[in-house]
């Protein structure tokens, strides 16, 4: 079965190739039918491939497939090879499904617009960029998924092309993405100058037999790690992802939240025993680095009023969790809460996608709310996600948070505290959303009359290119979309159409069971049942995996397990007071909604001094570097000038001239040859 | 000491055939003046088909003669006032191919701004005999006596348009400033044939082999050299001996221009070679600082005044001061090995770039020549715009000179610089080498500008100017050096071959 | 090996018959002189990807040769050779200037622009088939000419004094780089035992004194880095870049420029190799300005020409830096680069020159949201412009990524600087991008003419080449290879430099395995 792995990718790519020859002609929404069964059909390739390996010892659970020689100069020889093992093909199996289920659901949602079967060309070329990128078999071919994904996204960022904050929201997010590839790209220079070759095997291998120095080891690690900072939005370079909420609702879905933000953490389980064998900093770093942004992105999410940020933070710290769980060598919970995340992240999105469109196009939650009695099914799933994704038990959430809090307890105790405090949060601005949206009074009634100043909010969050407060609506700014709804007519809210449930109700289900793929071991549980993704995935990470048998953590992980459940309860009673039963005024600090003004420094520091060095660069080669060249013409005219005066025109002064010749002539030949 | 010399005349006799083309020359101009002044107005274009003729004739039996040369060997001629050689006759031949040119661009010239008649071409015929002259003195007697008759035949031809009042300014300027030159010029001789006992550059040779080098007498020959330096620099035209050149090429008739930028240079090139490397060899470092200095300056006053000129003539007057300069620089390589039997790249480097020039600033004036107009005034910068619309064929062919002129592969020009470049690498004497091509890289800024001037101006050439025309003859002339200027830039090996042969001079 | 029909000579040749038919066609039938111009740049490329197509992958050596004695005196001949390193520098010549002639319409005097293109693709053909260094040089200088009369005969408004700027910055190098070449000659002739300037001979033979070897070099250099440009001396290059004609520009970028880092390789590195390794850090650390430096200027231009002018000296700047990094990754990348900064900068020179046909502006200030108006148009500039900022799966990436992994083997901290550059190509491409084709569409460009089906088809043409040699740059990377090997063991054996070999243990060991 793996000799097929190459169809994994070929069947986006052949939807992608159709809809850019006849996309036109299949038109809405056959085209977008025609992608998602591209995508479907790579997750069924990718099933099949899963058991194939599931039916094999652990150590013949790695197969690499070669489809040709890719860059081969003298020593370096990178293939366009797929490597198919435990890792990869977990990948494959929930971009690919959730992928197909988004793709489903963007049919439905891309509705009526005018660039339907772009928005699937786009599509089905990221579901390639991704594959490609999870089962590269070495660092150059995962580059080019890396790239590719980045690619895409700025396309379907920017896909509303016509409205500059989408516009802006997609370059920033690409440049930003450069500059973690930076890291990147170096990390590869300096794994072949020192192994020959970046291949994941050769590294490993290099990495397991010591034969990679400490130093190259954290080099490699540091700078892969800083490629990942770019790609999964971790600080410093994280606040491309809420302005990337300007794109079509599916893809922050799926992109944005799901699959391409989570490559970072991908990249690093991948290499995990070149960490391994890096520096201790290394882990400490990604760890902190994971921990900071976690904590404060679920600050920032706590006051955010567009449906869509609020998800996009909490994308960011739920990514902060899986650095953290890599920092502390929790490689298989760092895996586990990416799927599970996955899961009820992508419902969450498509849940508000959902609201959105019933709200026509609303985005602002302070004009939302009661919703539940209009959209029941939507607000029913997206109880779902909210408890999965505030660590309710027996939701999925609640598992993969616990195992990686575990890890962190018994790497670091600070640590440890920051998820908790993290899971609080989450939990509170999670329920928060929930409130505002779906229980509560009706805020949206009003709509009608406020409408133009909505405008007003919307073209406000527009201008502030990197959207503090960004509020900005599809409907005020696309005109493509503005054909959905017009204005104060039908405020009335509406369900969606069961082609965008569909989905909403499968994920749910994926959010509540999803957890089954790695419980604790835990008295009451058979261990058939436990740590099923460990086992699976032992031959990947066996060498970076921390070993926690006999810690503190360890033995009391029944505690620690009712403890983040009670973390999570207390944050959802206490918002729930807020929010619902007004008991307390609700906090929220400009400072907090504005992200701690971090985004805003960013951009004012490169509009500022950065854009003046830039001038001043220009300026320089303007008037220095060109100015010293025509400045010698100017010189060579003037002595031109100045000589010219020789040219009197009267006999009298040639003749002078002439007979200065002549004194210095005779000077030098009687004078300097002859007597001296 | 003469008897020393009698073995010389076991050679051929007298040798009047020897002397033929110069004879012819000669001839052809006492015929001209006499026939024309007796018979009625020839034909269109007799006059000149005469003097084209003889200088044909001329060029033809020099050629004849070249194989005897090499085949028996230099030898001098009339009691070794003349020199037999290679180099003389090559000299020659570039001569009457510059008289030829000039003689068709003349004719039409003449009729134009009528004043139609034989003198003007007797007069390139005579001094086209003192030019030959010149190139094959063996005597500085006899060099001088060349020199003058080139002179006197150029002043009166720069003042032959006689209704224009710059024609005959500049044959004033000429022939006062020539004057000056000339005196210094005899002077020099004076003081040489003070030290040496003869003006026979053979024997001048020999006594200063024999004699020790005393302090006395060496600077009176150093003196004498200075002096001889003077009137050769003013001849070719070398800053700062040049000042005159810009006011007499402007002033004078574009044909007399182009005779005097041609035949007048290799001449005087010719005879500056004789003086310094045949004659004075053993002086060789103390002349060539000297040449070094004189061409530098050349080079730089030639290129800089030359970009902010406004008027092509003038602009071409200055450029071939600068050409001056590269034409120096070959002498300066050869100062190095003069006297020596392999007389080294220098001597060949400077007369393919005589030759190859002569060719060039011909084609150029001639172009000047037409665009001018009746009056022969139209000489400004924008008498050429729009010159390429107007008349594709001709521009075509100024744009060849002129970027021969500034040294682009496969023309002449390229050819000449280069042999000159790599006489002077040759020599090691890379600082000149590079100056010399930086300066002729700031020369490149005029001829693109007339360039730009007849191809990529906007605005046609006002209309109240009447339309260039450009008559068969002068068309004639163009074609044929433009034709030679791509020939020589492709196919540049004879001429190489030939002008190698020419380091062996008749002592 | 000898080759029975003379076909280097006839790719130099068949251009300048084409020019002399050009201008011996009738002025009253444009649509003949149109026909035979595009005839004969045709025939060159159909000969160009002929040789290609009969080149021997895998040979180190020049193929093809054609020698003849020409000027003897002067110990110089009419030696054509091609290899790994000049055959693909050839076929884009090929390619580039029908494309050109297609793609870009003079609009007067069409004799007369046709004529100087095909003596200018004369002129590059035969610098890059040269193996003397008198006719490299000859050919090397000729073709300032074309480009001089196509930049102020068809440029744009300040078109004359560009065309000068260009034409006297140019020739000043090469002012040196003659008397470079003739000292070589003469210096060499002991050692070599007669005046040759035959590259081959002189490079295998010729012994000079190291001060010696490195004035020759710097002779050289000069004239190789004005052309290429390199910091400082670049500044004729976005005047000429912005006044000259669509099809001057797109040639100058795309082929004119690959004449110094050509140069610097063939004449460089393997005339010199010691001074070459000598002058390393200098040139080195004057790539990566360029590469830096050229991208931030570029942020800040107006004109949509002088950005894409200055993303040139970026780029360039990325094949002096795998030049001088003499690893065979690193200098057969360079090699790849050369084509790819052709395909990708030729065609965003097509492409601002038809916005400029539209719009009669190239400010970027005056054009806005024509994505919106011309979608497909877009999606072309889109994907070249990809190309052009590195993105893998696309020719650009291939290049500098194959340059900077092989500069990171012996120049360790230059690469890391270069590759920031990698990020600026984003910035000032993509910002242009959004601030032209995003964005709402104003009243001047809401009527902005989709791609017409010519200018659909020269694109195609560039963008499959793009993609292929971006995907699957394998038969192009064989074939430059062993050139490049050679160069650099010929470097190696003449100098004390030895290429750092990346540790192959673990390779060795996965070998056995498998």
């Amino acid at each position: 079965m793996t000799d097929v792995l190459w169809l994994i990718p070929a069947f986006p790519l052949a939807g992608f190739l159709l809809i850019l020859l006849f996309g036109r002609r299949l038109g809405d929404p056959r085209a977008g039918l025609l992608a998602t069964a591209m995508v479907v059909a790579s997750f069924v390739v990718s099933a099949g491939v899963f058991f194939d390996l599931l039916g094999r010892p652990a150590e013949r659970r790695s197969q690499v497939e070669t489809v040709f020689s890719w860059v081969p100069v003298g020593s370096l020889r990178v293939d366009m090879a797929f490597l198919a093992d435990p890792l990869s093909i977990t990948m494959c199996l929930f971009v690919t499904g959730v992928g197909a289920l988004i793709h489903l659901y963007a049919v439905g949602y891309m509705h009526g617009d005018p660039k339907f079967s772009k928005f699937f060309l786009y599509l089905n070329l990221f579901a390639v960029s991704m594959l490609l990128l999870v089962l590269g078999e070495n660092l150059l071919v995962t580059f080019l998924g890396w790239e590719g994904v980045g690619t895409c996204s700025y396309f379907l960022i920017a896909f509303w092309h016509t409205r500059d904050s989408a516009a802006t929201a997609g370059k920033k997010a690409f440049i930003t993405n450069r500059v973690g590839d930076w890291g990147f790209m170096i990390a590869m220079f300096v794994a072949f100058a020192a192994v020959g070759s970046i291949s994941y095997a050769d590294l490993n291998e290099a990495a397991e037999l010591g034969e990679l120095g400490s130093t190259t080891a954290s080099a490699i690690a540091g700078l892969l790690f800083v490629g990942a900072i770019g790609k999964s939005a971790q600080l410093p370079l994280y606040f491309w992802l809420p302005d990337a909420m300007e794109g079509p609702t599916p893809v922050s879905a799926l992109i944005h939240a799901a699959t391409m933000v989570t490559a970072g953490v991908f990249l690093l389980t991948r290499v995990n025993p070149i960490i391994d064998a890096a520096g201790e900093w290394v882990p400490t770093l990604i760890a902190w680095v994971g921990g900071i942004t976690a904590l404060f992105a679920a600050s920032a999410a706590v006051a955010q009023n567009d449906i869509k940020r609020v998800l996009a933070y909490s994308t960011v710290s739920q990514l902060g969790y899986m650095f953290l769980a890599i920092g502390s060598g929790a490689y298989v919970a760092a895996v586990f809460h990416m799927v599970t995340h996955a899961f009820f992240k992508a419902l969450l999105f498509l849940g508000s996608g959902s609201v959105i469109h019933g709200m026509h196009e609303e985005q602002d939650m302070r004009r939302m709310g009661l919703l539940r009695k209009f959209m029941p099914i939507t607000a029913l799933t997206f109880v779902v996600g909210w408890l999965a994704i505030a660590g309710v038990p027996p939701f999925s959430g609640f598992w993969s948070k616990d195992e990686i809090l575990l890890f962190t307890l018994a790497d670091n105790v600070v640590l440890y505290v920051v998820g908790l405090v993290t899971a609080l949060l989450t939990a509170y601005y999670m329920t928060r959303q929930v409130v505002m949206v779906f229980f509560g009074e009706a805020r949206w009634e009003d709509r009608a009359a406020e409408h133009g100043a909505h405008g007003d909010l919307g073209t406000a969050g527009a201008e502030v290119a990197h959207g503090a407060e960004g509020s900005a609506s599809d409907e005020a700014h696309a005109p493509a979309r503005s054909g959905a709804t017009s204005g104060a007519k039908q405020t009335q809210p509406h369900e969606s159409p069961p082609l965008m449930l569909l989905p909403l109700v499968v994920l749910a289900g994926l959010s509540l069971v999803g957890g089954i793929i790695q419980l604790p071991a835990l008295r009451f549980m058979p261990d058939s049942i436990t740590h099923r993704l460990e086992h699976w995935l032992e031959p990947v990470i066996e060498i970076g995996e921390a070993e926690i048998g006999g810690t503190w953590a360890e033995e009391n992980a029944t505690l620690l397990l009712v403890l983040a459940a009670v973390v999570a309860i207390v944050g959802i009673v206490a918002a729930w007071l807020v929010y619902e039963r007004k008991r307390a005024k609700p906090v929220e600090p400009t400072v907090l909604a504005n992200a701690w003004y971090y985004d805003r420094a960013v951009s004012d520091f490169m509009g500022g001094p950065g854009r003046q060095g830039f001038e001043g660069a220009a300026w320089f080669d303007a008037n220095v570097v060109d100015g010293a060249v025509s400045g010698t013409g100017r010189a060579v005219r003037a002595t031109g000038g100045e000589l010219r005066r020789s040219q009197s025109g009267y006999v009298r002064g040639y003749a002078g001239i002439i007979g200065v010749g002549v004194v210095l002539l005779l000077g030098w030949f009687v004078v300097v040859r002859g007597i001296l | 000491m003469i008897g020393q010399d009698l073995p010389d005349f076991a050679g051929p006799p007298v040798g009047w055939f020897a002397l033929s083309p110069l004879l012819v020359l000669v001839g052809g101009a006492v015929v001209l003046l006499v026939v024309g002044a007796l018979t009625p107005r020839w034909p269109k274009g007799g006059y000149a088909f005469a003097a084209a003729l003889t200088s044909g004739a001329a060029a033809a039996l020099a050629m004849v003669q070249w194989d005897d040369i090499t085949d028996r060997g230099p030898v001098t001629l009339v009691a070794g006032a003349l020199a037999f050689d290679t180099f003389s006759m090559f000299v020659t031949i570039v001569i009457c191919v510059a008289v030829l040119l000039v003689s068709l661009v003349t004719d039409d010239y003449l009729r134009r701004e009528s004043y139609d008649g034989p003198e003007v071409y007797a007069m390139y015929l005579i001094v086209a005999a003192g030019g030959v002259v010149m190139g094959a003195a063996n005597d500085l007697i006899v060099l001088f006596l060349g020199l003058e008759t080139l002179s006197l035949g150029l002043y009166v031809l720069a003042a032959s348009h006689r209704r224009r009042a710059e024609s005959r300014e500049s044959g004033i300027k000429y022939f006062v400033l020539g004057g000056f030159s000339s005196a210094f010029f005899l002077y020099g001789i004076a003081l040489v044939y003070g030290a040496t006992g003869s003006t026979n550059i053979s024997e001048m040779v020999t006594a200063l082999q024999a004699t020790v080098r005393l302090d006395g007498d060496d600077a009176l020959v150093l003196a004498g050299v200075a002096m001889l330096l003077v009137g050769l620099g003013f001849k070719v035209a070398a800053a700062p001996f040049h000042v005159w050149t810009p006011d007499v090429y402007q002033g004078a008739p574009s044909p007399v221009t182009a005779f005097m930028a041609s035949a007048g240079k290799v001449a005087a090139f010719a005879a500056m070679t004789r003086v310094l490397v045949v004659a004075l060899p053993f002086y060789r470092d103390d002349w060539r600082p000297a040449i070094w200095v004189l061409a530098v300056v050349s080079l730089v006053v030639g290129s800089t005044i030359a970009v902010v000129q406004t008027d092509v003539k003038r602009m071409l007057a200055y450029s071939s001061i600068n050409h001056v300069g590269f034409i120096l620089v070959g002498i300066e390589a050869a100062g190095h090995s003069a006297g020596e039997t392999d007389g080294g790249p220098g001597v060949p480097s400077v007369l393919v770039y005589l030759m190859a020039y002569a060719v060039l600033v011909i084609g150029s004036f001639a172009v000047v020549t037409v665009v001018a107009r009746t009056g022969d005034g139209a000489t400004d910068l924008d008498a050429f715009r729009g010159l390429g619309r107007a008349r594709p064929a001709l521009t075509v062919a100024l744009t060849i000179f002129l970027v021969a002129q500034a040294g682009v592969p496969f023309t002449s020009g390229f050819i000449a610089k280069f042999g000159v470049i790599q006489a002077a690498a040759d020599e090691r004497s890379y600082a000149l080498a590079i100056i010399a091509m930086v300066t002729s890289v700031i020369a490149a800024f005029l001829y693109l500008r007339i360039m730009a001037a007849a191809w990529m101006s906007d605005d046609d050439a006002d209309d109240d100017r009447e339309p260039v025309q450009v008559p068969f003859s002068t068309g004639l002339a163009v074609g044929a050096a433009a034709a030679f200027t791509l020939l020589v830039g492709v196919l540049p090996g004879w001429l190489l071959d030939a002008a190698d042969v020419t380091g062996q001079f008749a002592r | 090996m000898e080759s029975s029909f003379p076909i280097l000579t006839s790719l130099v040749a068949v251009p300048v018959a084409g020019a002399v038919l050009v201008t011996l066609a009738a002025r009253r039938r444009p649509e003949v002189v149109k026909l035979v111009g595009l005839l004969a740049s045709l025939v060159t490329a159909a000969l160009s990807i002929w040789l290609l197509g009969t080149f021997e992958s895998g040979e180190a050596g020049f193929q093809f040769v054609s020698r003849h004695p020409w000027i003897e005196p002067w110990g110089i001949s009419w030696h054509l050779g091609v290899d790994g390193i000049s055959l693909l520098l050839v076929v884009l010549t090929g390619i580039l200037f029908p494309l050109a002639i297609l793609g870009a319409d003079p609009h007067h005097d069409t004799k007369a622009y046709l004529a100087w293109l095909l003596l200018l693709e004369a002129g590059m053909m035969g610098s890059f088939l040269s193996l003397d260094l008198f006719l490299f040089f000859i050919f090397f200088e000729i073709v300032l000419v074309p480009m001089y009369f196509l930049i102020g005969g068809w440029g744009y408004e300040g078109r004359v004094p560009a065309a000068t700027k260009f034409f006297l910055f140019t020739m000043l190098g090469s002012a040196f780089m003659l008397v470079g070449i003739v000292a070589t000659a003469l210096l060499a002739r002991d050692s070599v035992g007669r005046l040759t300037f035959d590259l081959v001979e002189l490079a295998e033979q010729a012994e000079f004194a190291t001060s010696t070897g490195r004035w020759l070099f710097f002779a050289f250099a000069i004239a190789f880095a004005v052309k290429i440009p390199l910091f400082p001396l670049h500044t004729w290059l976005p005047d000429a870049h912005t006044q000259a004609p669509t099809a001057g520009s797109v040639i100058l970028a795309g082929v004119m420029l690959k004449l110094g880092t050509y140069g610097l390789i063939r004449f460089g590195l393997y005339l010199f190799p010691e001074a070459a390794v000598w002058a390393r850090p200098l040139f080195l650390t004057l790539g990566v300005i360029g590469i830096i430096y050229g991208a931030v200027v570029a942020t800040m231009q107006r004109d949509l020409k002088r950005l894409v002018a200055y993303s040139s000296i970026a780029h360039l700047g990325f094949i002096v830096l795998g030049t001088f990094a003499i690893t065979s990754q690193a200098v057969s990348g360079g090699v790849m680069q050369m084509i790819n900064h052709g395909l990708s900068t030729g065609a965003l020179f097509l492409l601002v020159g038809w916005i400029y046909e539209r719009r009669h502006t190239r400010q970027i200030s005056e054009l806005a949201g024509l994505q919106q108006v011309a979608p497909i148009f877009a999606a072309g500039f889109m994907i070249v412009m990809l190309s052009s900022i590195g993105v893998p799966g696309l020719n650009g990436f291939v290049g500098e990524y194959l340059i900077l992994i092989g500069s990171f083997l012996t120049a360790r901290w230059w690469t890391v600087v270069a590759t920031a550059g990698v990020i600026l190509a984003a910035l000032y491409l993509l910002w242009a991008y959004q601030r032209v084709f995003h964005g709402e569409p104003d009243e001047e460009n809401r009527h902005f003419p989709e791609l017409r089906p010519r200018e659909g088809a020269v694109l195609a043409v560039f963008i499959g080449l793009i993609v292929f040699s971006g995907v699957y740059p394998k038969p192009i990377l064989d074939r430059i290879e062993p050139s490049v090997d050679a160069i650099i063991a010929h470097v190696e054996e003449r100098t004390d430099f030895v290429v750092p070999e990346p540790d192959q243990l673990v390779v060795e060991e996965e070998d056995e395995g498998g």
